[in-house]
């Protein structure tokens, strides 16, 4: 099918056309977050904490909708369109499906993936229940996951809470951190599964970084829990489909670093660089030059006339006598 | 908790904090990220002191990994660390761009084997007057005869055409003609691009 663009109409659309266009080095994902037809006030508040973990990447819609991603997300992936935002955070309250939030990933305004997370009410504590400094708005976290249900190399409903939850908080990539700015960590754990029980909780936990002198070069770490504290069931899934994955996880040409040739790292953390001379030349290798080595004058004479360029440097050296001389560098190619 | 915390194992040893952790599987990182995986297993029924206690372990783990390994750059506001770029494989947001459609004339060029050519900048040596002038624009080499007070009269095109031509509106003539040819083609070319793409 032959898709023609829409032309934009003036500068400005043009602008935001462009903004909104495929970008080789993308900005970091928005997230919207959405009330479905139903809510709770525990669901409102989790919400609330996880934007303000979120801010300033986040959206978030106040009216209700009546939408069901399992049955029908194309109302999602037209919010996604119009908002130009690839994380969607969807929160319903029913009696079946108590307090759930389903994260949902799209890519090219179509769904990737979702996974659904029921919340329990009875651990759940709001970030504001915890009475301490909160760290700045926008500052990246440091993230931890914890237990073997992540590590599977299958995919599992855990691995995919691990890739969402990491796209969740990342937030914005950057090339250098200042060490001040490490202030709070994420961490996420999931205990062991085990036969006959119930499916492992995933634990959402945040905690303030604190340091202390260690007497040693590395500081000590001491952690102060700091809200929200989330205790999630895990719900139903939707596996990104692998063509659309396959696509969604191409690396544009040119980012990987090229390796350098002859550069290495021994074990000791040094850099070490392999240089390659030419090959030398033994017979035009000067040596050392003695008297007693020197040809005679009869010998002297027959040479003469093939080669009296070395005549006259002999000579010279005589003068300067003991000068070592070196064979002539050669420049090594890097 | 079947693992040793390293906090209760060290500090009898040594009065100074630990700042080591040490767990029967190591940590794997993505520092780009800020993130550490901690693939030890953790029994049922952890209590919030034991989560706070792995997620200590994983935070010192991180950073320790980070001050050891990452450059440090001291500024004028603080020692930054530079970070690796991340390695976890995360989904895109939108599909890569793809390249713009090939113009006419790099179709052409391609066919034809013509190369680009190396400019030599905007500056042309003008051997009348021994200056140096560019090549176009205001007082342009491509403008020379444009302002001649007295042009000759090309006989040979007097007799063709019948009347006497003005050498000094035709060059001016024929440059406009250049740059609108130029355009036309330009405007093709981004036509046909909004098609295809």
């Amino acid at each position: 099918m032959l898709t023609t663009k829409p032309k934009p109409k003036n500068a400005r659309a043009k602008r935001a056309m462009e903004k909104r266009a495929p970008q080789t080095h993308e900005n970091p994902k928005t997230t919207l977050f959405v009330t479905g037809n139903k809510s709770s006030q525990i669901l409102k508040n989790a919400v609330a904490d996880l934007a303000s973990l979120k801010r300033p990447l986040c959206e978030r819609f106040n009216r209700k909708n009546d939408i069901h991603p399992f049955e029908d997300p194309s109302s999602l992936e037209f919010f996604a369109e119009k908002n130009d935002t690839s994380m969607i955070v969807l929160n319903i309250h029913s009696k079946k499906r108590p307090h759930c939030l389903t994260f949902v990933r799209t890519f090219n305004y179509k769904i990737l993936d979702m996974l659904e997370l029921y919340l329990d009410p009875d651990t759940f504590r709001t970030l504001q229940q915890f009475k301490n400094k909160k760290p700045a708005i926008g500052l990246k976290p440091m993230i931890a996951f914890h237990g073997t249900v992540f590590e599977s190399p299958n995919e599992t409903k855990y691995t995919l809470a691990k890739s969402l939850f990491l796209d969740f908080f990342r937030g914005q990539e950057i090339p250098e951190i200042d060490v001040a700015g490490l202030q709070y960590l994420i961490s996420i754990s999931a205990e062991e599964e085990e036969e006959g029980q119930t499916a492992p909780k995933i634990h959402l936990r945040s905690y303030l970084i604190k340091t202390k002198r260690s007497g040693q070069k590395l500081p000590r770490v001491e952690v102060e829990e700091m809200g929200p504290r989330m205790d999630f069931t895990v719900g139903r899934e939707r596996f990104p489909d692998p063509e659309m994955l396959k696509d969604a996880l191409k690396k544009p040409k040119g980012t990987e670093a090229k390796t350098k040739k002859n550069i290495d790292m021994d074990n000791m953390g040094d850099k070490i660089g392999k240089v390659h001379v030419g090959k030398q030349d033994f017979n035009t290798l000067q040596t050392r030059k003695m008297k007693g080595l020197k040809r005679g004058r009869d010998e002297d004479g027959a040479a003469n006339g093939d080669d009296a360029a070395t005549m006259v440097g002999e000579g010279e050296d005589d003068e300067s006598d003991g000068g070592v001389e070196l064979p002539t560098a050669k420049k090594g190619r890097f | 908790m079947d693992v040793v915390s390293p906090s209760l194992a060290d500090s009898t040893a040594t009065s100074r904090l630990p700042v080591t952790v040490n767990k029967p599987t190591p940590f794997t990182f993505d520092l780009g990220n800020l993130t550490a995986f901690d693939p030890n297993p953790l029994p049922r029924g952890a209590s919030e002191d034991d989560l706070a206690d792995i997620a200590r372990d994983g935070a010192q783990a991180l950073i320790n990994q980070l001050l050891s390994t990452c450059e440090a750059k001291s500024t004028s506001d603080g020692v930054h660390l530079v970070l690796p770029a991340p390695i976890t494989a995360l989904p895109r947001e939108k599909p890569i761009p793809e390249d713009k459609p090939p113009t006419k004339w790099e179709l052409f060029a391609k066919k034809k084997g013509i190369k680009d050519k190396k400019r030599e900048g905007k500056m042309v040596y003008d051997e009348a007057s021994g200056e140096w002038v560019p090549k176009w624009g205001y007082k342009g080499k491509n403008k020379e005869g444009d302002n001649e007070w007295l042009v000759e009269v090309d006989e040979k095109k007097e007799r063709e055409t019948g009347e006497a031509g003005d050498s000094r509106a035709d060059s001016r003539r024929e440059r406009k003609e250049r740059i609108r040819r130029n355009e036309r083609k330009q405007r093709a070319n981004d036509r046909s691009a909004r098609k295809t793409g």
